[in-house]
């Protein structure tokens, strides 16, 4: 169960990007974020495996309290969730094999992790991985051969091989054409069916949202304005969600910028 | 390929699905390496302890340099002139020259293949050998001086030039050219305003870098008697005077140093 | 006036750049001229042209066959064993100095002066660093490898900064999701993007070398030069001939192989 409570997030040069957020997601729920850029989607999915965090609350993700964690906690937490990019983040140059067997990397011996040699049982379970997602044939084929579809599907691959207990979804969909898009989230809630994994997505299109998600959140400006079922949407929460508020355009941009400097190397 | 030969393991996946794994031919290319390099080492002579215990020499020799002996300058003007003279006029030539005989070994200009395949092999043969080599044999043919220093640059120039000339025009938009021709213009004047407008940027930039490279090597072509500075740079190191070496390797860091930038800003001005 | 008349004006007037540039550029030719001279061209110019033509086409069969170190086959792979060496050596040293020349990874001060030393380094030729090898290993193919890798770093380096530079880092953020070390982002995010790019261009290098590797010879620091300059100066013109044939052999040979191990790495 991810828990929110009163959390906040303020950007180092000042901007708010989340105020007063209180959210409870139980197991195997799958939720989708919606609002306009800008609005905190990302930051609020960011701060559940703490790649950004709060400056203020607390959060706490199956009892343990996000905050406290550093170094090792932090990862052994990160271990337990997947997350999923917009542009797939695969190393391109590899074969599609060897992208889903950086998720095994963090829990194997030194020596192996140094000269990348990876066991048998390892190679089953990626593409085990991979034949969930439908696309084992391309198991040996390098990544930056594969369709814009076909290599989220990779990441999606890797992902599961992590076996995490929650998937974050960051735009998942945003640079694939309609028709795939629909597929990945075809993948998205067979996976959170099959396998009881929370899924929490952030994401653009409003009709997949409906279609695909049992629960749906609304931010906008940084704060939760709407929070129910997926059928309960019409068009009256949806444009309270994108209606533009006056004097927020300036503010996008600086967040916009803080956002970078979170995702270097360190 | 090759890795097709080796044996590929078949992996069968707990519901019963099979994939063929390919090997990863890493291990095999790194045994390779290794052999090469002991194979290398035991040809070569080479020894770590050498280095170890004698890399001092080397160093020697630098403090030598330095300072530099600047009395000596007023006598390398004249040499390097004739260094510089050798690259220019050599790459300009060459610049030249190189432009009909990527026209003959373009396919999608010349239309008979075996012209192309003459034109092409006559350009790789001329890119074989390297310059000093061809100064050398040219010092035997048109006798010692800058002559022979400029023949092997003008030879190198349209080999180089040459080479990336025709695989430019080899890409190009032909669409225009074909409209020309349909307009009755000759092949030339097809060429000329159909093809050169858009291969002149890259063919200037690319006669602006082999002149850069040009002058880099002229400089120790005067080591075989082709003129220029190192004819002084090879006395210099014959008698030992260092101090004298370091002078002309200073002046030819200044110069090609000049030189590059010079040509770095013409070359960003081109694209 | 019409309105023909007044687009003929509008026409950009480059002319003067155009003229300027020509201009300039004749003055430097012509100045250049005076390298050109045929006063030394003797007849014996000529009948040497003839017999090193006559040379290549009748080779000294038994030097191209001749096993033994004072053979062609041995003189070539001793060429092509002090490029190898050298490039390998240069491409390890050149890689602490990649780092330091990046002035995005250092500070600004240090990364220009190890850019300055890179460029000094690359403009001395390499007969001059030949030369003073010789008096560290004596004459020999050591001192020639010792050249080959001073002379790589240089332009290794450079292309390494290039490589780094154009890293896709995004793939770093989702190894972070994954809860990756720093060490384990490198190994396995890095990593296999760098190591066919740089392998490439050492490749590269490598061709490159075994050209500068021959004239080599020419100082005494081993390799297939110094039998061409005895045999030149000997006027033995069939000996001449057969070390230019196994030259342009095996440079060809290796381009093409290199040529096409380099688009299979960056490609796959």
């Amino acid at each position: 169960m991810i828990e929110f409570r009163e959390v906040e997030k303020r950007y180092p040069n000042g901007f708010l990007a989340l105020n007063q957020i209180n959210l409870q997601i139980e197991q195997a729920e799958f939720v989708a974020i919606i609002g306009l850029s800008g609005a905190g989607k990302s930051t609020l999915l960011r701060c559940i495996n703490k790649m950004h965090d709060i400056t203020g609350g607390s959060l706490s993700v199956d009892s343990v309290d996000v905050q406290q964690l550093k170094g090792k906690g932090i990862r052994k937490l990160r271990r337990n969730i997947g997350m999923i990019f917009q542009s797939f983040n695969l190393v391109t140059r590899v074969s599609v094999l060897k992208n889903v067997l950086v998720s095994f990397v963090p829990n194997m011996p030194f020596w192996r992790k140094m000269l990348g040699i990876f066991t048998k049982e390892e190679k089953l379970k990626a593409l085990m991985a991979l034949d969930q997602v439908g696309i084992l044939d391309k198991a040996y084929v390098r990544v930056d051969q594969l369709s814009g579809g076909q290599q989220q599907r990779v990441a999606l691959a890797r992902t599961l091989a992590q076996n995490p207990s929650i998937i974050l979804a960051d735009e998942p969909v945003a640079s694939l054409d309609p028709v795939t898009a629909k597929q990945v989230m075809e993948d998205f809630k067979r996976i959170n069916q099959e396998f009881n994994m929370t899924i929490i997505i952030n994401i653009h299109h409003v009709e997949l949202a409906l279609a695909y998600a049992t629960r749906v959140i609304g931010v906008r400006s940084g704060e939760i304005v709407f929070d129910g079922r997926a059928c309960e949407v019409d068009e009256e929460i949806l444009s309270y969600i994108y209606n533009n508020s006056e004097g927020r355009g300036a503010n996008n941009h600086a967040m916009e910028a803080a956002i970078p400097e979170k995702n270097g190397i360190a | 390929m090759q890795w097709k030969l080796l044996s590929q393991k078949k992996m069968v996946l707990p519901n019963d699905k099979e994939v063929l794994e390919k090997r990863s031919i890493m291990p095999l290319m790194l045994l390779i390496l290794l052999l090469l390099t002991f194979l290398s080492i035991r040809i070569t002579g080479f020894s770590i302890e050498v280095i170890v215990n004698r890399i001092s020499q080397f160093f020697v020799i630098i403090q030598q340099m330095i300072p530099p002996n600047w009395t000596y300058l007023s006598k390398l003007w004249q040499p390097l002139f004739d260094t510089i003279k050798m690259s220019l006029f050599g790459s300009v030539l060459g610049a030249i020259c190189a432009l009909p005989i990527s026209m003959l070994a373009a396919t999608n200009i010349t239309k008979n293949r075996w012209i192309t395949m003459s034109c092409k092999f006559i350009l790789s043969l001329l890119r074989t050998l390297p310059t000093l080599i061809v100064a050398l044999i040219a010092t035997f043919i048109f006798g010692l001086g800058t002559m022979a220093g400029t023949i092997a640059i003008f030879l190198f120039t349209i080999a180089y030039v040459g080479k990336l000339l025709y695989e430019q025009i080899e890409s190009v938009d032909m669409k225009a050219y074909e409209a020309m021709c349909s307009m009755g213009l000759t092949t030339i004047q097809a060429f000329r305003y159909a093809i050169m407008p858009q291969i002149l940027p890259n063919y200037l930039s690319t006669s602006l870098f082999c002149f850069e490279g040009n002058v880099r090597y002229a400089s120790i072509l005067g080591y075989v008697g082709a003129g220029g500075i190192g004819l002084l740079l090879n006395e210099s190191l014959g008698w030992r005077s260092y101090a004298n070496v370091g002078m002309i390797l200073l002046m030819l860091v200044c110069t090609v140093f000049i030189i590059e930038t010079t040509s770095e800003y013409l070359r960003k001005k081109l694209m | 006036m019409n309105a023909i008349d007044k687009q003929l004006q509008l026409q950009p007037n480059r002319r003067m750049s155009y003229i300027m540039t020509i201009f300039i550029l004749s003055i430097l030719f012509v100045w250049s001229v005076s390298t050109i001279h045929f006063e030394n061209v003797s007849l014996n110019g000529t009948k040497i042209a003839k017999n090193i033509l006559v040379g290549l086409l009748n080779p000294d069969w038994s030097l191209i066959f001749n096993v033994s170190t004072g053979g062609i086959p041995y003189l070539l792979i001793e060429t092509m064993a002090i490029a190898f060496l050298g490039t390998i050596v240069g491409a390890l040293l050149a890689i602490p100095l990649a780092f330091l020349s990046a002035s995005n990874i250092m500070p600004k001060p240090i990364a220009f002066v190890v850019r300055l030393l890179l460029i000094i380094i690359r403009t001395i030729p390499a007969i001059v660093y030949g030369l003073m090898f010789i008096r560290v290993t004596g004459p020999g193919p050591f001192a020639g490898v010792l050249t080959m890798s001073l002379t790589s770093i240089g332009m290794l380096s450079k292309l390494y900064v290039d490589v780094i530079e154009d890293l896709d880092k995004s793939v770093l953020e989702s190894m972070e999701a994954i809860g990756c070390t720093l060490m384990e982002k490198i190994r396995f995010g890095i990593w296999p993007q760098l190591t066919a790019l740089l392998l490439s261009i050492v490749i590269y290098r490598f061709d490159m070398n075994l050209r500068d590797a021959t004239v080599l010879g020419l100082v005494g620091a081993g390799g297939i030069g110094a039998p061409l300059i005895f045999a030149m100066n000997a006027y033995k013109w069939s000996e001449v001939g057969a070390i230019l044939l196994g030259l342009i052999l095996l440079i060809l040979v290796v381009e093409f192989v290199s040529n096409r191990i380099r688009t299979k790495l960056v490609r796959g």
